[in-house]
């Protein structure tokens, strides 16, 4: 029932169409503790998914769990049609869907919501995911390399554990931050950027993670003069706009993180 | 309209409301069906009976602080508060799609005073759209302090505010009753004396639900109103219990997410159901339940989808 993408700002042309089909599953399988990785095959009526946008999967036939969840895109293979995403088990939904296999068939709704603003005149950016936040960040740091942009991608979680063994990860080149030290750098990724990256105007920084972690990356980007873009997770039920359950405050109101998010300006959003 | 082919047999699925024709008994609920765009991308409008649309108050209204909502066993609870563009928007912005849709529209009225809900009907009657089909009046929503549910829990208040939006439009009038009551027949009776088309029931019951680890609740509003299948058999219950006392069609609604689901209403006496949080779920159920309601009828033998009432006691 949360979303955890990171996508897009103002302007939400990029994605295509959203459709709802029956998706085979290809792969699905534990990357991590409590972490899943699964890939899936992505309808011929549908859009071809962007970083930061999200689906909605109905993980049962039955009335509990009730509501679709919504899982942020991890990765897109346009040649084969696949589509990723990155899930950690909290909950019976979750639960449900860790125990799909190979061949199986599951409901799915997407692509939607809006996508990272990536591009133009940006030249340097720095991509940040938490935990359960790294999804959407992969997809972002391999569309950004493949535009050009000079990318460093930074991870945290809370111990070696959690550290995804997953080729999109490993391919990725993360600088990895524990909490515990167990692996990486020690300490959190604020932290982290905080002693060795700079940031300055010309910088873009993206972020997808726990919120606590999402408010300090704001408050480093605007010491910094850095743009920050962060996608932002929130209790949904439609996924679709239609509801305005998932709504977050901002300076323009409250907006729709399945609608106009999950992607938001970071310097737009009123922290609670 | 509303006569369809099914292994040689013609039903009639057509629902008579006030002096119109609703095209078929399964509409979508206020609230979970937005302006009817937001689903467009995803199912055909065609197969829907009417588009209640989400709430319309005199102003913009930014709704409740968050968070709006939590799921619950077979259900969810939500907190909403009547986000809404305002009428004045609604005429300009969202008036003009539903104005192409195939399927009957409903605007969905809801205000703090009597004087709010004159002024919404007065303003979309002067916009004399003909996208407009009738009107729902809200005078059952638990998460506002104003209005809503104190309107829906006095009758007096009820028959009074019926009779004047009456006198106001031709259009069918519905009125959307609360299920927080203690004898819907009395909120119903003065909803049919003061001219109402129609009920439609029921609206959210109210609910709450604390989170124990961080000690509060777990919407923003502390309360909300609890919808999905965990609320059908009061919403079956209440449809039984209002489709007697009064001789205007009762709209059923609570928890439907089969055609099996609808049927409970319809032999309980509605005479059309709304479908509301299954649309969150699968946007397609609107269109199963319709294609099982007419499957139904066909293996019954009925003519019409107003005869399976006549099959209950």
């Amino acid at each position: 029932m949360s979303v955890c993408g990171c996508a897009v700002g103002p302007g939400n042309g990029k994605g295509g169409g959203m459709g709802q089909f029956r998706a085979t599953v290809a792969s699905n399988r534990r990357i991590g503790d409590g972490f899943y990785e699964m890939a899936l095959s992505w309808g011929a009526m549908a859009g071809a998914p962007h970083p930061g946008q999200f689906l909605t999967v109905r993980v049962s036939g039955d009335t509990v769990p009730l509501l679709r969840r919504p899982f942020a895109f991890a990765g897109f293979d346009e040649a084969a049609r696949v589509a990723s995403v990155i899930y950690q088990v909290r909950g019976r939904g979750t639960e449900l869907l860790a125990g799909l296999a190979a061949g199986e068939e599951i409901d799915v709704i997407g692509p939607l919501g809006n996508v990272f603003p990536v591009g133009g005149d940006d030249k340097r950016a720095v991509a940040v995911a938490g935990g359960v936040g790294l999804g959407p960040i992969l997809f972002l740091v391999s569309e950004l390399r493949k535009q050009g942009v000079e990318t460093e991608f930074v991870f945290g979680c809370r111990g070696e554990a959690l550290i995804p063994d997953s080729a999109l990860f490993r391919d990725a080149g993360a600088r990895i931050c524990t909490d515990d030290g167990s692996a990486g750098f020690r300490g959190n990724v604020v932290e982290y950027i905080n002693t060795n990256i700079k940031l300055d105007g010309g910088t873009v920084v993206y972020g997808c993670g726990p919120e606590v972690m999402l408010k300090s990356l704001c408050g480093l980007t605007e010491r910094s003069g850095a743009k920050g873009w962060m996608s932002l997770e929130a209790m949904m039920a439609c996924g679709v706009g239609a509801c305005m359950g998932c709504v977050v405050k901002t300076a323009s109101g409250y907006q729709r993180v399945c609608k106009e998010g999950p992607v938001f300006d970071g310097g737009e959003i009123v922290w609670g | 309209m509303g006569m369809s082919d099914m292994k040689g047999m013609s039903v009639d699925l057509s629902v008579k409301i006030g002096s119109k024709l609703l095209p078929n008994p399964v509409g979508v609920a206020s609230g979970t069906f937005g302006y009817g765009r937001e689903y467009e991308e995803l199912i055909d409008l065609k197969d829907i009976g009417a588009i209640f649309t989400k709430a319309v108050t005199v102003a913009p209204r930014e709704g409740n602080t968050p968070p709006r909502i939590v799921e619950t066993p077979s259900g969810i609870l939500n907190s909403i508060g009547l986000a809404n563009v305002g009428v004045d928007k609604f005429i300009a912005d969202k008036l003009p799609f539903l104005k192409t849709v195939p399927c009957a529209v409903v605007v969905n009225v809801a205000g703090s005073t009597e004087d709010e809900y004159h002024q919404v009907i007065e303003k979309l009657e002067s916009a004399n759209d003909d996208g407009i089909w009738g009107y729902e009046v809200n005078v059952s929503c638990p998460n506002v302090r104003h209005g809503g549910l104190a309107f829906g829990t006095d009758p007096a208040q009820i028959e009074r505010l019926t009779s004047t939006l009456r006198k106001m439009t031709k259009r069918p009038l519905v009125m959307k009753l609360t299920p927080n009551v203690t004898d819907i027949t009395v909120i119903a009776k003065a909803a049919e004396a003061g001219g109402a088309d129609a009920i439609s029931l029921i609206n959210t019951l109210v609910g709450m639900v604390i989170n124990v680890k961080e000690k509060r609740s777990a919407l923003g509003m502390i309360t909300g109103g609890l919808s999905g299948p965990a609320v059908r058999p009061v919403g079956v219950a209440l449809t039984y219990k209002a489709s007697r006392a009064v001789s205007i069609p009762v709209i059923g609604m609570g928890g439907i997410m089969t055609a099996d689901d609808a049927l409970q209403y319809l032999l309980a006496g509605a005479s059309a159901v709304q479908i509301g949080t299954a649309n969150f779920v699968d946007p397609h159920i609107p269109r199963a339940v319709l294609e099982g309601i007419r499957a139904y009828c066909v293996e019954q033998g009925l003519g019409s989808v107003g005869d399976i009432r006549g099959l209950f006691d």
